[in-house]
């Protein structure tokens, strides 16, 4: 297993695909954590002043005190978590789009262990992703949130935490849809459509229409976003914790969406229903390439 | 774990692609110490045999072994079967030192290893490019250079001279020759006889999917209908002179000679010297070996469909073969016990043999490095 998993870095590292797309990583997760940063950092403007102070006052908290830095942190690590997922799927779409697939089933023992290598590299590259997207959406939050709104340095080491765990993830659940549909273009452009548009259409329309609220806690976006998103929501009461007196059903939505997490339940059930998604396909495409023919 | 023998088997193989059956009811053996053929038309099921023995495809019946095992239990299989495919795979960007270096970690064989493989195949120069730049040519070279890697027992190429240079051609023949004078096993598919004829000298021909011939090349060629052409002074004279010395297969050409097929040339100058007949010349032809092979495989296009019986017979095949030559056929040899190749002395695969000793590695290919 360990050749197989120093010949996949070596894979990773002889081409350009890992800073190919590291690069909009960064890009986009500073980007987006710098608008929202700018936004929220008035959190009266934001939300209107009637429901902010309610919510202050329900959480005893002084207004400006709210911690909306973690908002900010959140919309960016979410959309920088785009790309570690496209990272995934070129991990074994990629292979079968180029036919390196041949040489690889040949070299390895057999193709259960080609994937479990697959996997044991990509989690060390899902936790680059991390580090490196957590890094730059904190320096955009440090660079336009008032330092009064700021998270303490135990809410940090979470989303420091949760962002690791979900580009980890992230990873795994591209390779998995690679791996069931194993066509590079397909599958990026369908996920990239998915979790930017199609979901997010889904979530808005049936809480608009339905009043459904949780719809977002359950699809694969809406649960890898709510990782880190909901460790924002729950520091405004609005997820995880019951808050006394309750919030609006509505305003709570509303934070949740705030903090890119619509309908997320907690940052750890995000993330075991994410993993179930992920293990959903992961276990998909493996059965998918026992037996696929490689001609 | 695998048996070190280096054989190749391949038993009652079918394959089926929805409607389509790529193989059906294919069965040889492959010995070590030789190079074996692996001839067929186009469309005549080779790729999918080599892909089958390889673990790519899953067949849908039958087995496929080398060293007696399935390729996903071979262990390590690169240290155990290289392949050269058609149409490999090399990741465009990646250059084609970075390429084998991937593959080198994969099977634990050290870096070092990877520039002798360049040198070997003459891609020194060449090494920094990108892939998706090379010509054919130098990605068969790649192709064989990553199948060498693992300094494998077995070699299996599906059409390896698919854009080589004649040069390339020369140099490949020789060292699949000397690959398989180690003991080792070479199997080689062409769907050109006389491309291979040189190289190889066991044979293995399919046709729609099916085995229509295998054994010893030279048992094929001995087989060859060769007739010889005579012209006589008096031509019904040497026709009659000929009938009755036993002599029947005797037919006039359009020339006005003579073609006496089943008699040497030196039998038929005697019996036209007893019957005072004056032979102005003769002349020995030979049937092409290229015909034959055609011959062997051209009903696929044909009657085929229905020559031959439904695959649940399995051996019926052999006795419905389209007819060779006499002396084609092993009768009562069926496919799994086929003809026994005893290795010349010294070609017997040795337990302790040495790895990393690879044939021509003094003398690489071609002058470019
Ligand atoms: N993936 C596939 N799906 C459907 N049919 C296939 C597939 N692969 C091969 N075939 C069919 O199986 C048959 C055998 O193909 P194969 O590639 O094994 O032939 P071949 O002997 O290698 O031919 P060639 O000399 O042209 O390389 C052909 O009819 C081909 O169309
Ligand atoms: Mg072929």
């Amino acid at each position: 297993m360990g050749n197989l998993i120093k010949a996949e870095i070596r894979k990773t590292l002889s081409t350009k695909s890992w800073w190919g797309l590291m690069i909009p990583a960064v890009l986009f997760a500073f980007l987006f954590a710098l608008g929202w940063g700018a936004i929220t950092n008035d959190l009266n403007d934001f939300l209107g002043s009637s429901d902010a102070e309610e919510l202050a006052g329900l959480l005893g908290v002084q207004l400006g005190e709210l911690p909306v830095g973690l908002l900010a942190l959140a919309h960016g690590i979410n959309i920088g978590t785009m790309f570690p997922v496209i990272f995934g799927v070129f991990a074994l779409a990629g292979e079968y789009s180029k036919k390196t697939i041949t040489t690889t089933f040949l070299t390895a023992p057999n193709r259960m262990s080609a994937l479990s290598a697959k996997m044991f590299t990509y989690i060390g590259w899902g936790v680059v992703y991390g580090i490196i997207i957590v890094a730059f959406a904190s320096l955009a939050t440090v660079l336009t949130v008032d330092s009064a709104g700021l998270p303490t340095a135990g809410q940090w080491l979470g989303v420091l935490g949760a962002g690791i765990l979900a580009t980890t993830l992230a990873t795994l659940f591209g390779i998995g849809v690679g791996a069931v549909w194993n066509s590079v273009t397909g599958a990026t452009i369908t996920l990239t459509i998915w979790m930017l548009v199609v979901e997010n259409v889904l979530v808005f329309v049936s809480f608009g229409w339905f009043g459904i609220t949780w719809l977002g806690g359950v699809l694969p976006n809406g649960t890898l976003n709510g990782i880190v998103g909901a460790i924002g929501a729950e520091a405004f009461g609005a997820a995880g914790v019951s808050v006394p007196g309750a919030l609006d059903e509505d305003l709570q939505w509303l934070l949740q969406y705030t903090a890119g997490a619509p309908g997320a339940f907690s940052w750890w059930a995000a993330a075991l229903i994410f993993l179930a998604w992920t293990m959903l396909f992961f276990i998909g495409g493996w059965a998918a390439n026992q037996r696929r023919d490689i001609t | 774990m695998h048996d070190g023998s280096g054989r190749i088997a391949v038993q009652n193989l079918t394959k089926q692609f929805g409607a389509v059956t790529a193989v059906q009811n294919l069965s040889f053996t492959v010995e070590p110490g030789s190079v074996t053929g692996f001839l067929g038309p186009n469309g005549a099921g080779k790729t999918t045999t080599l892909r089958m023995l390889l673990g790519l495809v899953t067949p849908t019946a039958g087995t496929a072994t080398i060293n007696g095992r399935p390729h996903h239990q071979l262990g390590n299989p690169a240290r155990v079967v290289g392949a050269v495919l058609e149409n490999e795979g090399f990741h465009p960007k990646r250059t084609a030192r970075n390429h084998l270096r991937v593959y080198a970690a994969a099977i634990g064989v050290p870096d070092q290893r990877v520039d002798e493989m360049l040198g070997l195949v003459g891609l020194s120069p060449a090494a920094d490019r990108k892939a998706g730049g090379f010509s054919l040519g130098m990605r068969q070279r790649l192709a064989l250079a990553t199948a060498l890697l693992g300094d494998p027992q077995v070699l299996v190429l599906d059409e390896p001279s698919n854009g080589l240079d004649p040069e390339g051609i020369a140099w490949l023949r020789s060292f699949l020759r000397s690959f398989a004078q180690q003991g080792r096993t070479v199997l080689v598919s062409s769907h050109l006889l006389s491309e291979v004829e040189q190289t190889i000298d066991q044979v293995v021909i399919v046709s729609a999917g099916m085995t229509r011939y295998y054994g010893p090349l030279d048992q094929l060629r001995a087989s060859q209908r060769s007739r010889v052409l005579v012209q006589p002074a008096d031509a019904n004279g040497l026709v009659t002179a000929l009938q009755e010395a036993g002599l029947h297969q005797v037919e006039p050409t359009q020339d006005g000679r003579v073609a006496v097929s089943g008699a040497t040339v030196q039998q038929i100058g005697d019996i036209a010297a007893k019957a005072g007949i004056a032979v102005y010349g003769m002349q020995e032809e030979k049937a092409d070996l290229e015909q034959l092979f055609f011959q062997l495989t051209s009903p696929q296009y044909g009657a085929g469909a229905t020559a031959y019986p439904p695959q649940q017979q399995p051996y019926q095949q052999q006795q419905e073969w389209n007819a060779p030559p006499p002396g084609y056929q092993q009768p009562g040899q069926p496919p799994q016990q086929p003809y026994q190749q005893t290795p010349p002395p010294g070609f017997q695969q040795q337990p302790g043999q040495q790895p990393g000793q690879q044939p021509g590695q003094q003398q690489g290919w071609g002058g470019q490095q």
